[in-house]
């Protein structure tokens, strides 16, 4: 019969729309702003359609979602920042829209390299979020952020990010990507057990 | 009136209001209520250009709701429109229906460019075809950095835009100077591209030396 998947869609349609007061009675007030009522509308027992109120809740990011990347620093025990960047040009290599320009660090006085970045840019307005550098980088010294609320009214002075606003220590790594930071630190141990016993 | 959820410094003007007429009565400058009646109305105009545009079609879609923010529906028309997010890729041939079009949006307007390649031409930026930047043509307000911004990211631009629209005075801002303002020049497509106007003339040009060819020929023979 002719129109009969249109009634179907259609059917469909009707049931996320009562779905969505049905859901709404059942959950009563919890469902919105609160992390378990994200989380039901987020998995497949959700019924209905709703909406994100944004800025009062978001959506819990995945682990492997990616913006703009961060440079890691590792916080050493008497409080000192270690940059974990050698200023090799990787990235700044591998970048498809080559937005990552680095400044080399030369010792004043044998004029030979330093392996630490004076200074690191990345245009944030040209970053295409691909995660080429995070994944080329050989010292695990950038990575990708899950921070995405970096809209501003001037491109120029804050959009070209500096070493300093790029900077985060390891432990917020840790933090938005652990999964990923415990293999990469189980690597790194593996690699220097090996180094010892030789 | 509390329940509309009016900004909070609305009252801020150093005039007390006695306890007993809270809620009931507001005073406020000109700008304030202004501001308020503009920044909830900003209605964006419906273009897009390239797969930014997907993120703010969802981002307009109920999921993520832009008539939240009193962005209550795209404007088919820039007459309508406040708003205009110029959300992807923006090419040279492009850019002239670009500059028309906010040439053609009466104020108050805002331009807000989504994504890298509207706010500095992203991976593009050296490409021959493409604008580094819409910024290089028309006054943008708000930058999403992103590739594409997720719709958040771009929720969190416009209310980025409604700040701005607070931070405004009638009295300064540049569509009520005295004389109003000028329209921007609409850009001309450059001589490293065709434009494409111009076919006739290049098809008559490619035709003549064939025809003086002919002709020489023809002598020849003769």
């Amino acid at each position: 019969m002719f129109g009969l998947g249109i009634l179907k869609g259609m059917w469909v349609t009707l049931t996320h729309f009562v779905g969505s007061f049905v859901d709404d009675i059942r959950w009563l007030g919890r469902r919105y702003y609160t992390p378990e009522g994200i989380a039901h509308r987020t998995s497949k027992d959700a019924r209905g359609v709703f909406t994100v109120q944004y800025p009062e809740e978001s959506l819990p990011i995945p682990e492997e979602f990616r913006f703009i990347p961060f440079l890691i620093y590792d916080v050493e025990e008497d409080g000192s920042h270690q940059d974990r960047c050698t200023s090799c040009g990787i990235c700044a290599k591998v970048c498809p829209p080559q937005c990552i320009w680095i400044v080399r660090t030369d010792d004043p006085e044998t004029g030979r390299p330093v392996p630490e970045p004076a200074e690191f840019f990345i245009d944030i307005d040209i970053c295409m979020n691909c995660g080429y550098c995070a994944e080329y980088c050989p010292f695990d010294a950038i990575k990708m952020d899950h921070d995405f609320e970096l809209s501003s009214f001037d491109r120029h002075a804050e959009h070209i990010y500096n070493k300093d606003k790029l900077s985060k220590p390891a432990s917020y790594y840790a933090g938005i990507r652990p999964t990923n930071y415990a293999r990469e630190e189980a690597i790194k141990a593996e690699k220097e057990a090996k180094k010892a016993n030789r | 009136m509390s329940e509309m959820n009016p900004p909070e410094n609305m009252n801020s003007n150093g005039y007390e209001v006695p306890p007993e007429m809270r809620n009931n009565i507001a005073i406020t400058t000109l700008d304030k209520i202004w501001n308020m009646g503009r920044r909830y109305s900003v209605w964006p105009m419906m273009f897009g250009l390239a797969c930014c545009a997907i993120e703010m079609i969802c981002t307009a879609a109920s999921r993520y709701d832009l008539a939240r923010f009193g962005m209550e529906v795209m404007r088919p028309s820039p007459r309508q429109a406040d708003l205009m997010i110029v959300s992807g890729t923006v090419t040279k041939k492009m850019i002239p229906q670009i500059v028309r079009l906010y040439n053609q949006m009466p104020e108050p307007k805002y331009v807000l460019a989504m994504g890298a390649c509207a706010s500095g031409g992203g991976p593009f930026k050296e490409g021959y075809n493409v604008v580094s930047g819409v910024d290089k043509y028309v006054p943008v307000d708000v930058y999403v950095p992103g590739c594409p911004p997720t719709p958040q990211a771009l929720l969190h631009g416009l209310m980025k835009l409604q700040e701005k629209i607070d931070s405004e005075s009638i009295r300064t801002v540049r569509w009520y100077q005295p004389g109003g303002e000028e329209p921007i020049p609409v850009p001309i497509l450059g001589p490293d591209i065709i434009d494409p106007r111009d076919f006739p003339k290049f098809k008559s040009v490619k035709a003549a030396p064939a025809k003086a060819e002919t002709a020489a020929e023809s002598a020849e023979a003769a």
